[in-house]
Order: structure tokens, then C-alpha cells, then sequence
């Protein structure tokens, strides 16, 4: 057990002060604002910029266009990153892909993707969820076909967010509709620029952009397949088990926190920070502050608390727990600011509340990403209280397809 | 922020594994527990809530001194295998003043090294700890009061040791805790400390007391969790297992939720406390009262995932839930502590 701060030595030291100089000079005020505008979850430039240094793959050997990081400087490259504001969602999708493409891609793809990666000109988004079937990503349907050489996809995916500045999308398909539903499936790493792939924006209430991306079509050569035919769920484990942190122990060093959930909570503190400011510095007609007001107290040490909560759960739980510290935390915060939380960060007069209105919009998107908070649920119960798996008809065989 | 929102924060190791010696500490009184106190002896205890011969056995396995400084005849234990211990006399329901008495002699030694201990390392003479100021009410109900002969309490800036031959009678309560009422205004004291220090050792004294009865909620709400779980795996309607229907699955999955956090937020809380208690400001009232809600939402859960018979007082998960309350109480009213959270961190603001 241990808490206590990190102690630096002169060469980390030096190393810390290289990130935060990397952060004040490329995540500028205008990629933040463009961010908060674009909601890409992506700057070029500043992508670009991390390949130069090798910190998309930190840990690799300069060799193979990584920076050869120890696991301390990678957790501090991480968090220094993360905490500027820095957009991360594509460069994210893109090292889970990784992992995959090292194990599994053809030698001449690997080659041909993994310097690109590295150098930050290629990127790499995840086509799993379908528009009609939410988390439940083995009831794919989009279709891949063998013919000749080459594979013929069709189908549509949902919430392939970054596919508008991805190279690759690391897609599922169904190969096989007659096998039991995690066993007809395929894993491919299709060329985004293929004919027949067609990119179409989606806005959500959180500020972000993501896309809906329809294959019709799409001839794509069986180099680009990962993995064997029809073993598309192997393939998918690793990513997923990684982004839902089952099955892996933390790295020997811990910096940071090993809640899942712990970007989640970063919109809440910056939220309830705003809040203890406004309760401090505003004056009321009365002559009092807000948090002269013991309700008031009550109201944002509730949400501290759920806050550490959040932090401090470990692993998946800490993901449910803390999408739910902020949709709840962030939601409190609007009330107790009042109507100026409900102004737009920038507008006259919502000092108070910018980061508190964001916050409760962007809150509802982590109750769904990387599969829905009741999908963790269902994992927790099973994997961790050792309950029986509910008998669904279409938990092991591919009901939807027969219709 | 006090630690919540700057950088720093987050250059902190966040390792809250054990060292084989904490592992072997919490192991050993897994087992005791778990051969010594099934639920058959909880309810032997009651109404009182104390079994003396449960205490000297755990007091020769050292756990009345482990916490107390080598020179006053202890192990010089860290508050966090302290923790431990109480972790596991919670989740066996133990009916031992073992979280009284511990906070209260551990910040006796501190106010009087060396002195009036002697009964106390053995368990012999049982402390307990005042939990409001005597100032305030010359009466007041002390948790493990019933089986104290001695009282620590704050009057005014003085922090005092108020002494009875036998301890007062014991009143009934929810919980089946040995509570009584003592009258900390009269009777024979020991002056122990005065002004600033004097408070220092109590605020540290009832952060103690909070972060144990803390570790011990978090004990009892994970083994009324399991007790939920065996039910629900075996139960069966409609041709499956309750705990496959998701009405039943994920309330326990959020009880679940529920315990890892407080565990964590608990341990850290006395990691802090112990090492950088500046840091520990807002922690550690927010993992008492994180505690307090998660034991008193997951006995609930767990009693009522068995139905009318989690209901009858035949069902250990009874037991559970009416210690949850029972035990979170004692300290007071939680919204105190979740305020005193709001303190911490405006204090940063002003």
C-alpha cells in the first residue's frame, strides 16, 4: 500500500518538464477551443507532433518509432496529456488496435500499418456496435463474403467514432451466419478509403462527433483479414478485455488511478471546482455565500465524495461507478448553480456554470461508452459475484439472423 | 483542493495492495472469526453485544495491543492493518468492543506515554471514546459504553480519562451494541492533555474510531452481500435462478460496486491519515460517510433480494441490516461528515 507523492529523480524530472512543455506548446487555447467545437476527439497537428516525439507508442524502442519509455514515464506521459485537455479518443482507438495487429496481421500489413501508426500518419478506429444492436456486438451482421483473393463486406456501423480521420477501421463482420453467433465472426482491418465506404457525421448532446459508416460493397483483399475465419471473437477479446480492464492485472508501477472510470471523473472535478468557486466568491442579496449555507455544503460534499468514490473504485466497477458520480454529481451542480448553469462556457455571465453545463451533458455518453454501464453490470454479477448468466434465446445462437 | 483537483494529485501512487505481512495479519483473523464467531454466537451475544470470552480471545491473539507503541507493551501497528482487523471483526458480526477500544487506547498512549495502560493493552479494562465533546451534553450515549471502565472525552480544551469501578447498565438498542449512557460532566478523571494538543488528540481519536467502524461496515456489508448471492444462486423462479434475472443481479452488482469503493476509499483514508494527515482532510469523513451509505443501501438490498424470509429475524441477513444502522449511528448523523468533506475542500476557496 501506498499513496505517497512520486518522487522524482532528475532524469523524470527533466522528463515531466518535456510533456508540459509539449502540452503548453501544441494543446493551445485554439486546439481546445476547435475541440470544443469539432468534438473530434482528434487534432492533426497535435497528433502528428506526439508521433514526432514517439509518444503515440511510448513504450516502443525508437527503432520502431516509439520513445522506449519505462512504464513511469509512460503513466506520466499519460496523465500529463489527458489532464491539458488534450483530445485522445482516436489516438485511444488506435493503440487498442495495436495490439491486435502485432498478433495477428500478416506480416506485409503489419509493416505496412504499424511504422504509420507509430509516426502518427496512420490511425485506426473501431467498427464493432451495428445501428440495431447496441453493446451486444457478437449479433453482428454486417456481412463479409469470400470471393477469390478478396472479401466482400456490406452492412453498417454506428458510434465508429475518429472514422473521418482514420485510416483503418478494425471491423467485425459475420462470415458465417449458420455457426452459434461468437463463432461466425471475423475480424478485418479495412482501408477506409476503400470504395463503397461511406462516412456520415452523427452530433451527440455531449459535444462529440462521431459517425455512422456504411460498407456497400467494399473489396477488400484477405491480407487485411486479422486472425483465422470465423475466430473474428479471439481476435476481438484482447481490445476488449483491455478496454474493459478484465482479465489483466495493473502495471507493477501505479501512478493515477486504477478506477476505469478515472477520465470520466476529470469533467466532475473541473465542474465541481467551478461550483466551490461560485459558492465561495458569490454574494447573495442577503450579504451571505453559498457555502455559508450548511445545505448548500451538504449538496457539493455529496458530490466530493461520490467523486472520490468514483476515483477510488477499482477496475470496471470504477467505471460504473464513476459514470454515475458524475451523471448525478453533474446534474446536483446545475441545480445549486441555478440558472446561470445553464449558460453556454463562454456567454456573459456563466463563469459559474460552464463546465457544470458541459459537464452534464457530456455525463450521459459514459453511462453508454465501451459498452453501457448495465452491460458492466452483467459482468460484474457474473465475473466477480460468481451469479448464474441469464438464459437469453439470443445469447448463444444468432436469433436475428433467421428472421 | 485539498488534493482533489491539482496535478499533483494524480503523480500519487494509487497502490492499495497488501504486503504479505498485512495479508497474513487479515488471514489469521479471517480465520479466527471464522471459527470462533458464527452467527450462533452473535445471537448468544444479544441483546448486550459483547462476549467476554470472544474479547480475551482476541485480546491473547493481540489484537487489544497490536496498535499501541512497543514501549506501552503493543506491536507499534499502522492504522491500516488496524483496519484489517476490524474489516473482519465486521463481516463476523463480533461482539467485541474492538474498534472503542482501540482508538481510544491507541490516543491514550499518545496523550500518556508510558502510563495508565497497563490493563488496557491486555483488554482487561475496556476504554471507549466520547464521540461528541462532554461540553455539549453532560450526558451522552458512548458506543461500547456498557463494558468501559474508562471514558476518553473532550470538556472544554481538556481531553480526560473519566473513570468508573463498573460500567454503567447497558441500554437496549437497533444494533445490539453495547451502548450506555454516561455522565462525562462528573465522576473521577485523569487529566490527560489541555488545549490545542488536547484537541489534536481527540479530532485524531474519533478520525480513528470513524475510519474502523468504517473498515468494519465495509466487512459486514460484503458478507451480507455474499449471503444475498449464495440465496440468490440457489433460489429458483420460473424455472432459473433469481440471480440470473437481472431485477435481482444488478442491485447486488451495485452493492458490489459499493463495497470495493468504501474498501479503498477506507484503506487510503488510513494510509493518509497515518502519513500525511493534511491530505487526509476531506478523505477521510468522505470514506465514513461512503461507508455508512453503502452498508446502509447493501444490507437493504441483500435483505430484501431474500424476500419475506430476509424479513424474518430467523435470517442472518437481520443481523446485518440492523447493525448497519446500529453501528454507522454511533458517530453521529453522516451528513456531518459529508459536510465536514465541503469544509475541507472550500477552505482552498476562500
Amino acid at each position: 500500500m501506498d499513496f505517497s507523492r512520486v518522487r522524482l529523480d532528475a532524469e523524470q524530472q527533466e522528463f515531466l518538464g518535456e510533456v508540459r512543455a509539449f502540452v503548453a506548446e501544441h494543446v493551445t487555447e485554439e486546439v481546445l477551443a476547435e475541440e470544443r467545437q469539432t468534438g473530434s476527439g482528434f487534432n492533426a497537428r497535435v497528433h502528428l507532433a506526439l508521433g514526432e516525439k514517439g509518444w503515440i507508442m511510448p513504450a516502443w524502442p525508437a527503432e520502431r518509432g516509439g520513445a522506449g519509455l519505462d512504464p513511469v514515464r509512460v503513466q506520466l506521459l499519460d496523465l500529463v496529456t489527458r489532464r491539458s485537455g488534450m483530445p485522445t479518443v482516436t489516438l485511444g482507438t488506435t493503440r487498442l488496435v495495436v495490439k491486435a495487429v502485432e498478433r495477428y496481421a500478416e506480416p506485409g500489413l503489419a509493416a505496412e500499418v504499424l511504422p504509420g501508426i507509430a509516426a502518427g500518419t496512420v490511425r485506426c478506429c473501431l467498427g464493432y456496435t451495428e445501428p440495431d444492436g447496441g453493446s451486444d456486438i457478437a449479433a453482428a451482421k454486417t456481412r463479409a463474403v469470400s470471393d477469390g483473393d478478396e472479401w466482400v463486406v456490406n452492412g453498417s456501423k454506428i458510434f465508429t467514432t475518429g472514422a473521418q480521420n482514420c485510416q483503418y477501421a478494425f471491423l467485425i463482420t459475420r462470415t458465417d451466419p449458420e455457426l452459434p453467433k461468437h463463432r461466425g465472426l471475423t475480424m478485418f482491418l479495412v482501408p477506409l478509403g476503400s470504395d463503397g465506404v461511406e462516412i456520415q457525421g452523427i452530433r451527440t448532446f455531449g459535444g462529440e462527433r462521431t459517425n455512422i459508416v456504411y460498407y456497400s460493397d467494399v473489396r477488400i483483399s484477405d491480407r487485411y483479414r486479422l486472425g483465422g475465419v470465423n475466430d473474428g471473437w479471439t481476435v476481438l477479446r484482447g481490445p476488449l478485455d483491455e478496454e474493459h480492464n478484465f482479465g489483466q492485472k495493473g502495471s507493477a508501477v501505479q501512478i493515477g488511478e486504477t478506477s476505469l472510470g478515472a477520465t470520466y471523473v476529470y469533467p466532475l472535478q473541473r465542474a465541481l471546482d467551478s461550483a466551490l468557486t461560485w459558492a465561495c466568491t458569490t454574494t447573495r442579496p442577503d450579504g451571505s455565500r453559498p457555502v455559508d449555507d450548511r445545505s448548500v455544503r451538504y449538496r457539493l460534499g455529496r458530490v466530493a465524495m461520490d467523486l472520490q468514490a468514483g476515483l477510488m473504485t477499482p477496475g470496471p466497477m470504477g467505471r460504473v461507478k464513476a459514470s454515475d458520480a458524475l451523471v448525478h454529481g453533474a446534474a446536483e451542480l446545475m441545480d445549486l448553480v441555478g440558472a446561470a448553469a445553464l449558460l453556454s462556457e463562454g456567454s456573459p455571465g456563466a463563469e459559474a456554470g460552464g463546465p457544470v453545463e458541459f459537464a452534464h451533458r457530456f455525463a450521459q455518453g459514459t453511462a453508454t461508452y465501451g459498452g453501457t454501464v448495465e452491460v458492466f453490470r452483467q459482468m460484474i454479477a457474473q465475473h466477480v459475484l460468481g451469479l448464474p448468466r441469464p438464459a437469453y434465446p439470443g445469447s448463444k445462437v444468432l436469433v436475428s439472423n433467421k428472421r | 483542493m485539498g488534493g482533489l483537483l491539482v496535478d499533483e494529485f494524480e503523480l500519487c501512487y494509487a497502490d492499495y495492495s497488501l504486503s504479505s505481512d498485512q495479508e497474513a495479519v487479515r488471514d489469521a483473523f479471517a480465520d479466527f472469526f471464522r471459527h470462533e464467531c458464527p452467527s450462533e454466537r452473535v445471537r448468544a451475544a444479544e441483546p448486550l453485544g459483547y462476549d467476554e470470552k470472544l474479547w480475551r480471545q482476541l485480546a491473547d491473539m493481540g489484537a487489544a495491543s497490536m496498535g499501541l507503541p512497543e514501549q506501552a507493551g503493543g506491536d507499534g501497528a499502522a492504522l491500516v492493518d488496524l483496519l484489517l482487523v476490524a474489516e473482519e471483526a465486521g463481516a463476523a458480526l463480533a461482539p467485541v468492543p474492538f474498534v472503542e477500544h482501540v482508538a481510544a487506547s491507541r490516543a491514550l498512549a499518545s496523550a500518556v506515554p508510558g502510563g495508565l495502560l497497563a490493563d488496557a493493552a491486555t483488554g482487561r479494562r475496556i476504554l471507549a471514546l466520547a464521540m461528541e465533546p462532554a461540553g455539549t451534553r453532560s450526558r451522552q450515549l458512548v458506543p461500547g459504553g456498557a463494558v468501559a471502565r474508562g471514558v476518553l472525552a473532550l470538556d472544554g480544551d481538556t481531553l480526560a480519562l473519566v473513570e468508573a469501578d463498573e460500567p454503567p447498565s447497558p441500554v437496549a438498542n437497533q444494533g445490539s451494541t453495547p451502548l450506555a449512557w454516561w455522565n462525562l460532566a462528573g465522576g473521577r478523571r485523569q487529566r490527560l492533555a489541555e488545549g490545542p494538543s488536547a484537541e489534536a488528540l481527540y479530532r485524531r481519536a474519533r478520525a480513528e474510531w470513524k475510519l474502523l467502524t468504517a473498515a468494519a461496515l465495509t466487512g459486514l456489508t460484503e458478507r451480507a452481500l455474499g449471503i444475498a448471492v449464495e440465496f440468490a444462486k440457489t433460489r429458483e423462479t420460473m424455472g432459473v435462478p433469481i440471480g440470473s434475472l437481472q431485477g435481482v443481479s444488478f442491485p447486488l452488482a451495485d452493492v458490489a460496486i459499493g463495497v470495493s469503493g468504501a474498501r479503498n476509499m477506507v484503506r487510503r483514508a488510513g494510509w493518509m491519515l497515518e502519513h500525511e494527515p493534511e491530505e487526509a482532510r476531506p478523505l477521510v469523513p468522505a470514506a465514513f460517510a461512503y461507508a455508512a451509505r453503502v452498508a446502509t443501501h447493501g444490507t437493504t438490498t441483500a435483505a430484501h433480494m431474500q424476500g419475506g424470509l430476509g424479513f424474518t429475524i430467523e435470517a442472518d441477513a437481520s443481523l446485518y441490516f440492523l447493525r448497519a444502522k446500529g453501528w454507522s449511528l454511533l458517530g453521529g448523523d453522516p451528513a456531518e461528515d459529508v459536510i465536514a468533506v465541503a469544509d475541507a475542500l472550500a477552505a482552498d476557496y476562500r
